[in-house]
């Protein structure tokens, strides 16, 4: 299975930056075979529409883990598998405009490469419930419990072939 | 007279000297001329918003529509068609300045490279210059010109995206249909005068292929910005964020190969340069022709800062003392507009006049006195970069008085611009770039010979707009592509000498001394025109580090004498020529265009912290607003 694992975020941001944060982490990792992890923050969406349309033979499944900002109060994650169904051109286009301005947004990622054909069939998303969104260079310390978690859910959704 | 407001002289030798004691002499107590437009008193917008049913304020909050760092609050007087006053507001601190302190200057490089994620290579470029300058280091010449071929491909990485994915969509037929039906209604009849280079009968038709997501020109620019990346990669290993930039060079290995790579890819974008030239000629001319008020769309005085770019291998030295005879031989121009007249080409003097101020800004203030005078013994203002220090306070948001993250930089004290448009303005006017066989610089305009590839061969031409608008940001910046090409090719044929003549070497070791206070600046410019980095080293470490990017001068809030910033200004001057009949289908396109044409970066701008704010909006266009 050739698969990249993506995260998206600004850095030093506490927990928005937790999809840094399990790059660096997964980084140090030895990955099943064909599986590459970056951080594809830089060069934004359009950076990534061109890595992914260069990448050959293309990846089979993509990993796109990044922060959010939630109003729980808690530290958590979910993810999901990326449907595929664009939102109206309107807003595809206000987020490609976005991109080219330089503002990082998780979903603004499989939607501006769906939208150039980038991507392939199976992506999945891993929303990180973000508790402290302040300026900060580490995680937060709960969201620092559960990053490894975090980084074995994002291994087993880009190495198992059943994921 | 170079300066108008600050008191320094300058001798025939470029020596500068105080007119007065310092403290007098950069006190900020007597206002500027500061030619532009000026908003209206708050009082004024009070009493009209109670008693005129047709002033509103509306904000763009995004300017971007998603998120976005940039937000910007207008009032409009939809009647009169007139904006009566705006405020430009970054929204984001990201502190690089502050991370720098204390750090091996090497890590400039690689740190605050990341202060953006589109000018991928800027940053760096900005960084070495400034430690060259700081300890004395000069690349070898071939090094130079492979730093040089990467920034023209970073830039038609840039140029394109901006054209074409941000700003064109303002321009195409979804846009365009519904917001001025009489506009399109010409251009189904307006014949394109570029027809020849770039196929369209009609500018209906260019205007439906800047559709966005779906228009041709939409997608081939996206494809383009691909080509010039791959350039970029084949030289600089990676792109963004090139870990092959280093002081002293570049630590890429390079060949006839690469060379050949880098130019099989060059040709494909002087063929396209062509092309998109034609098209934003169309598109400008049309407008005018439909009506000539879009002239004062995005207006401002003749105002605008550039520090050239570009070195030429052979005069660079890396030095401060001799960065008037460096800088004037770029390829490039440094050079500072007042009034559209070029009044200094010299960067000690543009270094002298530059100042940041953070009246409006969420920064504290600073004393300002670590550096009287630069190394020639030029004196330095209190507020000038070398002086400041980065002191972030975050308070709440008031129009009155902080509004931004941005600061205020000014040069001699007057709200200037900065564009690629800057980079082509200043060396046309200033003729001094070096003789080569495919640009020249008339004193007037910018004149290409631009080889065969697919398309013929031909002469193309940048002439110095009369006015400085909206429109004409967006034709320069066209014409910046043809730039960038002209200075490659230039500089990939000396590269190709230096290959034949042995001089291999693209790198010169250093080490960083481990005693004394050194300083150094790294003029530079990113896709968007200038980008400074100034640093102070104390001990080996960085002590100071300060970055004016062009996005935190085109989009700062007033300054200390509640002089608005350049998007400020420009908006201020937009007459609203989109037509509507209610109040509620105001799109505010023209505004729009407008904060468009100077391609806002705000990740730059705002060198992290999510502030909260509340923006009440009374009409909010098709952008989100937040209430958070």
């Amino acid at each position: 299975m050739k698969a990249l694992i993506g995260s998206v975020g600004y850095f030093n941001l506490t927990d928005l930056s937790a999809g840094p944060h399990v790059v660096e982490a997964l980084q140090n990792e030895t990955l099943a075979s064909g599986v590459d992890v970056c951080d594809l923050s830089y060069g934004g969406p359009i950076g990534a529409v061109h890595r992914l349309n260069e990448t050959k033979p293309p990846y089979e499944r993509l990993v796109f883990v990044g922060g959010v900002e939630n109003e729980s109060g808690e530290a958590g994650y979910r993810w999901y598998r990326w449907t595929g169904k664009l939102p109206p051109p309107d807003e595809v286009q206000a987020r490609v405009a976005e991109a080219v301005s330089g503002v990082l947004d998780l979903l603004s990622f499989p939607i501006v490469c769906q939208q150039f054909q980038a991507l392939p069939e199976d992506v999945w998303i891993v929303e990180i419930d973000a508790l402290d969104c302040g300026h900060g260079l580490e995680p937060s310390p709960p969201m620092k419990k559960l990053l490894p978690e975090i980084c074995a859910l994002v291994r087993r959704l880009a190495e198992e072939e059943d994921a | 007279m170079c300066f108008k407001n600050l008191p320094i002289d300058i001798d025939a030798s470029g020596r500068m000297t105080l007119r007065e004691e310092a403290t007098r002499a950069f006190a900020v107590s007597q206002s500027p001329a500061n030619a532009g437009p000026k908003p209206l008193s708050e009082a004024s917008i009070k009493e009209l918003l109670a008693r005129n049913g047709y002033i509103k304020n509306v904000d763009f909050d995004p300017v971007t529509r998603v998120a976005g760092a940039l937000a910007f609050h207008a009032v409009v007087d939809l009647k009169e068609r007139k904006v009566l006053d705006t405020s430009s507001m970054a929204t984001l601190f990201r502190g690089y300045e502050v991370i720098m302190n204390g750090r091996d200057p090497r890590d400039a490089v690689f740190i605050t490279s990341r202060a953006c994620g589109v000018c991928g290579g800027v940053h760096s470029i900005a960084a070495v210059k400034a430690i060259e300058m700081a300890l004395g280091l000069v690349p070898p010449p071939l090094g130079i010109v492979v730093r040089n071929l990467m920034l023209a491909m970073e830039f038609n990485y840039d140029h394109p995206l901006h054209l074409f994915l941000l700003a064109g969509p303002d321009y195409s037929q979804l846009v365009v249909e519904s917001s001025n039906p009489s506009v399109w209604a010409k251009a189904k009849t307006y014949e394109a005068r570029g027809r020849d280079m770039h196929g369209y009968r009609t500018l209906a038709e260019i205007m439906t292929d800047l559709n966005p997501l779906s228009g041709k020109l939409y997608v081939e620019a996206l494809g383009m910005t691909r080509v010039a990346r791959e350039a970029y990669v084949v030289l600089g290993g990676k792109y963004p964020h090139p870990e092959t930039i280093v002081p002293g060079g570049v630590s890429t290995t390079v060949s006839l190969q690469t060379f050949n790579e880098y130019y099989v890819r060059l040709q494909q974008l002087f063929d396209y340069s062509k092309k998109v030239v034609a098209i934003w000629d169309d598109l400008t001319e049309f407008f005018y022709a439909c009506d000539p008020l879009y002239k004062k769309c995005g207006q401002r005085p003749g105002n605008q800062a550039e520090l050239g770019l570009w070195d030429d291998p052979e005069a660079y030295d890396a030095s401060f003392a001799n960065c008037d005879n460096w800088g004037e031989k770029r390829w490039s121009t440094p050079g500072v507009f007042i009034n559209g007249e070029l009044v200094t080409t010299k960067l000690t003097a543009i270094n002298a006049g530059l100042e940041e101020f953070v009246e409006h800004s969420y920064y504290e203030g600073w004393d300002g006195k670590r550096f009287a005078k630069d190394p020639l013994g030029n004196p330095l203002s209190p507020y000038h970069p070398w002086n400041k220090e980065t002191k972030p306070k975050p308070v709440g948001q008031n129009w009155k008085e902080k509004y931004s993250w941005a600061c205020s930089p000014r040069w001699d004290r007057q709200t200037v611009e900065a564009g690629a448009y800057t980079r082509l303005w200043a060396t046309a006017a200033a003729r001094k770039m070096p003789k080569n066989d495919f640009c020249e610089a008339t004193g007037k305009s910018l004149r290409f010979q631009l080889p065969k590839v697919q398309l013929p061969e031909m002469e193309m031409e940048w002439k110095i707009p009369e006015v400085w608008n909206t429109f004409e940001r967006n034709r320069a910046r066209a014409c910046a592509i043809l730039f960038n090409n002209a200075v490659a090719m230039n500089n990939w044929l000396q590269g190709l000498n230096y290959l034949k003549q042995g001089k291999t070497e693209v790198s010169t070791p250093f080490e960083i001394p481990k005693r004394g206070t050194r300083i150094g600046v790294g003029y530079s410019g990113a896709g968007r025109g200038w980008l400074s980095h100034h640093v102070e080293l104390d001990g080996g470490v960085v002590a100071n580090y300060q970055i004016v990017t062009p996005s935190t001068i085109n989009a700062s809030p007033r300054d200390v004498w509640g002089n608005p910033g350049a998007y400020e200004q420009a908006v201020l001057s937009t007459p609203i020529l989109e037509e509507f009949d209610r109040p509620e289908d105001f799109k505010a396109v023209d505004v729009l265009r407008t904060l468009r044409s100077f391609d806002p970066c705000m990740p730059c701008t705002t060198h992290v912290y999510a502030g909260t704010r509340v923006i009440s909006r009374e009409i909010n266009t098709c952008a989100c607003g937040v209430d958070d």
